[in-house]
């Protein structure tokens, strides 16, 4: 920084305009009123006339309302009259109308980005309401400032790039099959990409939903076909996103089709070779409690309803031996040599509904899930209910299949727990433990249900009705506390439950043949890779953090990466589908308008002065900056225009100053700050060292 | 009156019971705050689930319930806490359970701090820090374990030894530089 | 391996000798021979029940003072108490913040004393300081010695002895102090007994209190009893010939409360009890005289009569 010029005649040139030569750009101060919000404190007046002597301006005007209609057509009129050439506004936050004065301006004939904005009202008036003499100083110091910067903006183009109307929707649940749809219904081409065998998700594992009781893979069911016989949609199932490149309208993605061992165009789905397969297995789908073949479908209602080998547990694999479903299928559709494939697609946008598994007690806890065979989560209790799941929909205990009298629901289990860190609620847990004593009430009407709470919420749309249902014509108990100890009498393997319930404000033991955890919802394996192949952020719980938590609740902060259903966070099926729908339409947007404009106000890197570290590379949260090969020798960072932020931690960094953010350039901060400090060629101190001096003599 | 009214009305106690309503009155304002000084982390978080008195050793056994006293102490019900300071058994299973992560045994703690600085002090506390001071540990040496003691062919209690004096005066210091001679009240033995 | 200092408390050496001799012999040249010496100086942990519980000041000053004459001596410290353990390993913990550090330092200035912690290593000229290790005897038999060189000094295999394991509230939480064994599903004690030859018998409410920690055996000792006896019906219904703890004051507990409410009581000894007696030490040693419930038939059994 320069030493302060001694006071004269020749320190105004000497100030900022100097770097420019004498012949300046013509700059139009423009002050802002905005009702009484800065006039009301600033004095505008005096801060026109102070900019009315800045060097380089040559029109300095007060508006009432610089953003109105009227206020807009002064500036365009007053650019005209006076050859303006770069536009300062001072009025508001530029995160409020930087857009609209932009646009005003090119109206005029200029760049939109020779426009600066100074703060004069959160930055001023709004915070120095009670010191009117000093707010106005500083306001004439920061239009000072302002003009300083303004006079050395480079016009910039934004660029536009194309937007591929193909969208990738990673996760088949509920809310990846509505996202699909309403893209593939507005006209997009659409990739949906699921890792199971089959799309569904788990809302194909629960019987009924609350609070209506629809039965969810009825209701499911006919989503699922739709989406497969849709001409838009390509089903990848079976199949995982492996890499991600590229940016908003030109994402390049690379998804392994993995090997079903059975070819999918020459599958009926008729079964045959299930029937003969010698291997029983565990059913992931009905979650241990049910049986499948080595080479099977995950469910009746599966889409694509094509088998699939297990590999781990198919016998060919493992010994060689037995080509049973080879033998049976009469289509020859079972081939053990198939191999993964591996595709690369093109899209423009992405939506990431990759869904959530539930929390699992741990071993040796209170709640010995694992200890007592009687004890089973919500979610292994929807199977039970369920009409086409292991049991036909009787409910059993697993110790002995015997039909349970009485049943405790415990609730929170693996939520609002800051002690094992799942410190958030899981928001459907109370609705679907009410909604599972409804359906069991209506099978076994003498069942004794009680449901162990710590709060009961019923916030939705017939949320509230239900429970209070439950409760009348149903009987069901509720008991206010959490359980503390789980025991088991060996004899007939009913488990004592010992709590203290809080409202009775004693200890209580209660004896239960069936207990049910109504375990929370936690973010899915699968999730973890993605969020890390896409450079998602997660928030605190571990779902995926949206862009602004009230405003934009689809949007990431990778643009054209959009979130859809229990991905983001906890939620029930409408809310889902809801989420997804929202994704649908933001996905749309730049796809509709096929070109998407990347804002220009990002960072450059000069090939001369860098030297590859790569220490952009490291800092950047967007990803945008790549060491490439330069044509000219070396390994060189280049910044993918499109991923960046113009954030300028790079910039601010670079050992070898080599990147520069554009419009926050050196030069143009330096000259904020020269001005900020020098004026009448005196510094600050050195006026009010003057000042002083005055009040001594007198 | 007749008979049936008779006994109506002398089957029923209703003897007047002292706080039917509780009004601020009986509240001591800044007692979760000072809490938190001693040791008891931010009771205010405590949702009241009632799994501390569930795993609670002590309140299976007497009218004691751990719950209550972590809401006495968020309502500044102050006076309620007494009584209940001196049973806990620091066994910790409440502190293991708690889904708040809040420490009720490290409240008990905290009240038995308070406790102490206002002059209620068990006898076992004295005695035990009297030991302390005279013989370097809390429990005192007995004669008869002594004879049993030479018969193992083990040497004295090392705090009989001559050397150990200078232990005793270093404790003496100690005890003395954190005051909680006055405080317990044995200022007699620490002559420092 | 490590050298150690015996630290045995207040209880063992005034009221249950037994045990001393017992962990003496076992450490010493009879048994494992390990390099553990007396610090003489060592006091009162102090008793978290009392001091813990009254004054946190004074309680830190006097353990940081027993942790210093240990670091002065670089050796690590060896309990055979789940209190002194609790105490002394809370104490390393607080003193890991500079703050608390500093002023018990001020303090302790006044006696000539100053913690810092054990010297491990120099980075250049700075030395990085290790907190000073408590460890408890269980932790060191089964991790420094190890289980199977305890096995294979077992000369007298207490077979047929069916023992009953109390692991202590101290030894198992707070979960963060319980490095060496699962405060939910603990087995080293269990392994031990196992390695001398008995069998460790399965009881409800194994990993309840005993009763007497934190003040409540001597202020409300029928409370405590109380607690005490429904831990013996369990262990008498799993056909128990002997209690054995890792803690003195449970042991303390368990041998008084038993007269209340039982004629005869089961025996309770220390796992160091059990251990020399499986590696052939004279009984008489282990100072059973000094409990109050006999243990004669636990002694005549394993003679076979």
């Amino acid at each position: 920084m320069t030493s302060p010029e001694p006071p004269g005649k020749e320190s105004l040139d000497s100030a900022p305009s100097k770097a420019l030569g004498t012949a300046g750009p013509k700059i139009g101060v423009f002050i802002c009123h905005c009702g009484s919000n800065i006039a009301g404190v600033v004095d505008c007046g005096k801060v026109r006339e102070a900019a009315e002597k800045l060097p380089g301006v040559v029109v300095a005007k007060e508006n009432k309302y610089t953003c109105s209609d009227l206020g807009q057509e002064e500036i365009i009129k007053a650019i005209k009259e006076h050859g303006v050439e770069k536009v300062v506004v001072a009025s508001c936050s530029p995160r409020l109308h930087e857009p609209t004065f932009r646009n005003c301006i090119k109206q005029a004939g200029l760049n939109p980005y020779l426009l600066h904005m100074v703060n004069l009202r959160e930055q001023c008036s709004w915070v120095h309401s009670h010191e009117k003499e000093k707010a106005t100083e500083k306001a004439v110091d920061l239009v000072r400032m302002g003009v300083s910067k303004a006079a050395r903006l480079e016009p910039l183009e934004a660029r536009e790039v194309p937007v591929e109307p193909t969208s990738l929707v990673i996760g088949g649940g509920v809310a990846g099959i509505q996202a699909a749809l309403d893209l593939a219904n507005m006209g997009f081409k659409v990739y949906l990409v699921e890792k199971q065998p089959s799309i569904g998700g788990v809302m194909a594992q629960l019987d009924k939903t609350f609070p209506t009781g629809d039965c969810a893979i009825c209701i499911l069911a006919p989503k699922m076909v739709e989406l497969s016989r849709n001409p838009n949609i390509t089903l990848l199932s079976y199949s995982e996103v492996e890499e991600v490149k590229g940016f908003i309208g030109s994402f390049e993605v690379k998804v392994r089709r993995k090997a079903r061992y059975v070819h999918e165009d020459k599958c009926v789905g008729c079964g045959l070779c299930a029937e003969v397969c010698p291997v029983k297995i565990d059913n992931e789908f009905d979650l241990g409690f049910g049986q499948r073949k080595a080479i099977y479908i995950p469910f009746p209602q599966a889409v694509p309803l094509k088998y699939t080998v297990d590999k781990e547990r198919c016998l060919h694999f493992k010994t060689g031996k037995c080509m049973l479903c080879v033998k049976a299928c009469s289509n020859k559709a079972v081939d053990h040599e198939m191999k993964d494939e591996v595709l690369s697609l093109k899209v423009g946008t992405i939506i990431v509904a990759t869904g959530f598994e539930t929390y699992i007690p741990k071993k040796n806890g209170v709640y010995k899930y694992w200890e007592y065979d009687n004890v089973i989560t919500g979610l292994e209790l929807e199977r039970l209910l369920n009409a086409s799941g292991p049991t036909g929909g009787h409910l059993i205990k697993p110790s002995d299949g015997q039909t349970p009298k009485k049943i405790a629901f415990i609730q929170c289990v693996g939520s609002r727990n800051k002690k094992i860190g799942n410190n958030y609620c899981s928001r459907v847990c109370c609705m679907y433990a009410i909604k599972n004593a409804q359906i069991i009430k209506e099978h076994e009407p003498d069942t004794e249900i009680a449901i162990y709470y710590n709060d009961i919420r019923a916030f939705g749309k017939g949320f509230e009705e239900l429970y209070h249902r439950i409760r009348e014509d149903y009987g069901v108990e509720f008991i206010r506390g959490r359980p503390a100890k789980l025991s088991l009498n060996p004899n007939n393997k009913t488990i004592k439950i010992r709590a203290e319930e809080t409202l009775l404000n004693k200890i209580t033991e209660r004896e239960f043949d069936l207990v049910v955890l109504s375990t929370g919802l936690v973010p899915s394996e699968g999730s973890k890779k993605i969020g890390k192949t896409l450079s998602l952020t997660v928030s605190p719980d571990g779902f995926f953090a949206e862009a602004h938590p009230k405003l934009r609740p689809v949007d990431t902060a990778m643009d054209g990466i959009y979130l859809a259903g229990c991905a983001q966070g906890p939620k029930d099926i409408p809310d889902s589908v809801a989420q997804a729908k929202a994704a649908a339409s933001s996905a749309a947007a730049p796809m509709m308008a096929k070109k998407v404009r990347i804002e220009p106000l990002t960072v450059t890197v000069s090939e001369e002065l860098c030297v590859g570290c790569g220490l952009c590379t490291e800092l950047c949260p967007y990803g945008a900056p790549e060491l490439v090969q330069s044509e000219k020798g070396g390994t060189k960072a280049r910044v993918i225009e499109a991923l960046c932020h113009g954030c300028g931690t790079c910039a601010a960094s670079c050992p070898q100053m080599a990147i520069v953010a554009k419009q926050f350039t050196d030069e143009q901060i330096c000259s904020e700050l020269e001005s900020a400090l020098v004026f009448d060629g005196k510094t600050h101190a050195q006026k009010a060292g003057h000042k002083k001096k005055a009040e001594a003599e007198v | 009156m007749g008979e049936a009214e008779k006994t109506f009305i002398g089957g029923l106690h209703e003897k007047l019971v002292e706080d039917k309503i509780i009004d601020e009155s009986q509240l001591e304002p800044g007692f979760a705050k000072e809490i938190q000084k001693y040791g008891g982390k931010d009771v205010m978080t405590c949702l009241q689930c009632g799994n501390c008195t569930g795993v609670c050793p002590i309140s299976l056994k007497i009218d004691y319930k751990t719950r209550s006293i972590i809401k006495f102490c968020q309502f500044g019900l102050k006076k309620y806490t007494l009584g209940t300071r001196w049973v806990c058994a620091t066994c910790y299973r409440c502190y293991e359970h708690c889904p708040a992560d809040i420490n009720p045994a490290e409240v008990m703690i905290a009240l038995r701090h308070i406790a102490v600085r206002e002059g209620v002090i068990p006898p076992f506390v004295k005695i035990a820090a009297t030991n302390l001071v005279k013989y370097g540990q809390s429990v005192k040496p007995d004669p008869e374990i002594d004879k049993i003691r030479k018969e193992l062919g083990l040497g004295e209690v090392h705090s009989k030894h001559v050397d150990y004096r200078h232990v005793l005066k270093e404790i003496a210091v100690l005890v003395h530089a954190s005051k909680y001679d006055k405080l317990i009240g044995i200022e007699e033995e620490v002559k420092v | 391996m490590s050298s150690y200092a015996y630290f045995f408390g207040c209880v063992i050496p005034n009221r249950y000798p037994g045990i001393e001799y017992s962990v003496r012999w076992v450490c010493g040249k009879e048994g494992f021979d390990l390099d553990v010496a007396d610090i003489k100086d060592f006091s009162c942990c102090p008793v978290p029940g009392i001091f813990y519980s009254t004054d946190k000041d004074t309680w830190l000053l006097l353990a940081s003072r027993n942790l210093t004459l240990a670091q002065d001596e670089r050796r690590e410290i060896l309990t055979v108490c789940n209190g002194c353990l609790t105490s002394l390993l809370k104490a390393t913990e607080y003193l890991q913040d500079p703050k608390n550090m500093g002023k018990v330092n001020r303090v302790l200035a006044q006696i000539g004393k100053k913690y810092t912690g054990v010297a491990k290593k120099s980075e250049g000229r700075r030395k990085v300081f290790e907190p000073v290790k408590v460890r408890h005897y269980v932790e060191v038999m089964t991790k420094d010695v190890g289980l199977e060189a305890i096995a294979a000094k077992a000369k007298r295999p207490l077979k047929n002895i069916k023992v009953a394991v109390h692991y202590g509230c101290h030894y198992l939480r707070p979960t963060e102090h319980q490095t060496f064994d699962d405060p939910n599903d603990p087995v080293l004690i269990d392994r031990m007994v196992e390695a001398c030859g008995a069998t460790s018998v399965d009881y409800e409410d194994k990993l309840d209190c005993c009763g007497a920690g934190g003040g409540v055996r001597s202020h409300v000792i029928e409370l405590a009893n109380s607690l005490t006896q429904d831990k013996c019906t369990n262990i008498a219904a799993a056909g128990a010939d002997c209690i054995v703890t890792g803690c003195p004051f449970c042991l303390l507990q368990f041998d008084n409360a038993q007269k209340e409410f039982s004629k005869d009581g089961i025996p309770v000894m220390h796992i160091s009890q059990l251990q020399a007696l499986a590696m052939g030490i004279d009984p008489i040693s282990l100072g059973f005289d000094t409990h109050h419930v006999s243990a004669h038939s636990l002694l005549r059994k394993l003679r076979g009569v």
